[in-house]
């Protein structure tokens, strides 16, 4: 992957990052509009394609943050498939009403493919695993939550009023109980088919 | 899993153990199957937790900022077409069509040389978003679209007094000055613009040139233009302009 060259659109990326406005007007300006378009032609309207633009950039945010996106293909094809596998998937779930699916054929390598499906992967699992920590126990969400906010596991012990090294034990435990968690749930074996 | 085995995991992980434990502990990953795939994912989801939780304060700025740029687009978005189907009637193309004649004749018939007022035909702005009518901005935006430069000068100037760091009033208000021949000013709006990086770069950029133009001064013109680059929206324009002044 990393000897692929990175390409110019690289840029939005990193502006995404950096939580620039511009480089988010931008995007909006540029790419956004083709998006709503698609969604609208097949059975959305303007309201849905805001929330679904909306949750892909937070989870390209989130891959670029987590796993330090290189983007090797242009953002627009990139952010396009990302937008309407999105949809697709929304559609799937409310499928009692009646779809209307108009494929648009568009020239893009498979590079575009390949990114858009890393990342959408991405975010399904950070949806699962943040279902799945709703499922723990009160006291190991806390311990979670504190653990990895405050970094320093003596401050952490301190704050919670235990020892460092129950503080410890509980926190390896937890993360413990949390991957059976993920490991148990049926979408879990969906996402790594 | 056992437990023993998550708390091994993360001495592991936390660079606790000794040198002896290490070079133990990776001989297991290598020949336990099913404990290299729950240490892997035990890394996965250690990895998740430390993201989220370690720097949520950047995640809910970006989610914020990102809600708030979405919203004033769609707002847009949403104005800008109930005004098209309300608004546009079929005799408007009729308009429409003999005021582009008449530009067209008009054109036609201009052979002494490029000028200012070939190019300052501003679209119609819209500055004011649904539901937020604001006063002075309403007051910018009708003045701007009149052509009453004058009254639109005093309100864009107050509406900056406010918030010098719009980029979007800054660079309307650069247009305003340029329609008034405050050159001085003007250049000096469009020139801040044009070196920052924002999506009115491009756009001050073209109109430092027309700024230019209409101060005779050809050759600054020129030099301007060639720096706009491709993908801007005036680029074909900056290139016919090119051609003429050349």
């Amino acid at each position: 992957m990393s000897e692929k060259k990175l390409h110019e659109d690289q840029k939005y990326i990193d502006g995404l990052l950096e939580n620039n406005s511009f480089i988010i007007q931008a995007i909006y300006d540029k790419f956004v509009p083709k998006v709503i378009h698609y969604i609208k032609q097949n059975s959305g309207d303007s309201d849905k394609a805001q929330d679904v633009i909306q949750e892909t950039l937070i989870t390209i945010y989130n891959q670029a943050k987590h796993k330090k996106l290189r983007l090797t293909c242009p953002f627009d094809a990139y952010f396009f498939l990302l937008c309407k596998r999105r949809w697709l998937n929304e559609l799937k779930k409310s499928s009692n009403k009646e779809v209307t699916i108009n494929e648009v054929v568009l020239s893009k390598g498979d590079e575009a493919q390949e990114l858009a499906f890393e990342t959408s992967v991405f975010g399904e699992k950070q949806a699962l695993f943040l279902e799945m920590f709703q499922k723990l126990g009160a006291a190991c969400r806390d311990l979670l939550t504190t653990t990895f906010k405050i970094k320093s596991m003596e401050d952490v012990a301190k704050s919670l009023g235990v020892s460092y090294a129950y503080a410890r034990k509980k926190k390896s435990l937890c993360i413990g109980k949390l991957t059976e968690l993920v490991r148990e749930s049926p979408k879990f074996n969906q996402l790594n088919r | 899993m056992k437990d023993q085995n998550y708390i091994l995991f993360e001495s592991y992980l936390s660079e606790e153990l000794s040198q002896e434990e290490v070079a133990a502990f990776e001989l297991r990953l290598e020949n336990e199957l099913e404990l290299k795939e729950a240490f892997n994912q035990y890394k996965d989801v250690s990895s998740f937790l430390e993201h989220t939780f370690g720097d949520e304060d950047n995640t809910l700025a970006f989610e914020t900022n990102l809600k708030n740029i979405s919203k004033d687009y769609f707002e847009k978005q949403e104005g800008f077409n109930s005004k098209k189907v309300t608004r546009f009637k079929p005799w408007k193309y009729a308009i429409a069509a003999s005021v582009l004649l008449l530009i067209g004749i008009f054109t036609f018939n201009n052979f002494s040389g490029p000028s200012f007022n070939d190019y300052n035909n501003y679209e119609t702005i819209s500055l004011t978003v649904r539901g937020t009518q604001k006063d002075l901005l309403k007051v910018a935006e009708t003045a701007f679209n009149n052509k009453d430069f004058i009254s639109a000068d005093r309100a864009f100037k107050q509406l900056l007094d406010k918030d010098n760091s719009n980029k979007e009033l800054q660079l309307y208000r650069g247009i305003v000055l340029l329609e008034l021949d405050s050159f001085e000013e003007a250049d000096g709006l469009f020139n801040g613009l044009s070196k920052e990086n924002s999506v009115y770069k491009n756009k001050a950029l073209w109109y430092l040139a027309l700024s230019k133009l209409k101060q005779k001064d050809h050759a600054a013109c020129l030099d301007l233009l060639k720096t706009l680059p491709e993908d801007a929206e005036d680029y074909k324009q900056a290139q016919r302009l090119m051609s003429k002044l050349d």
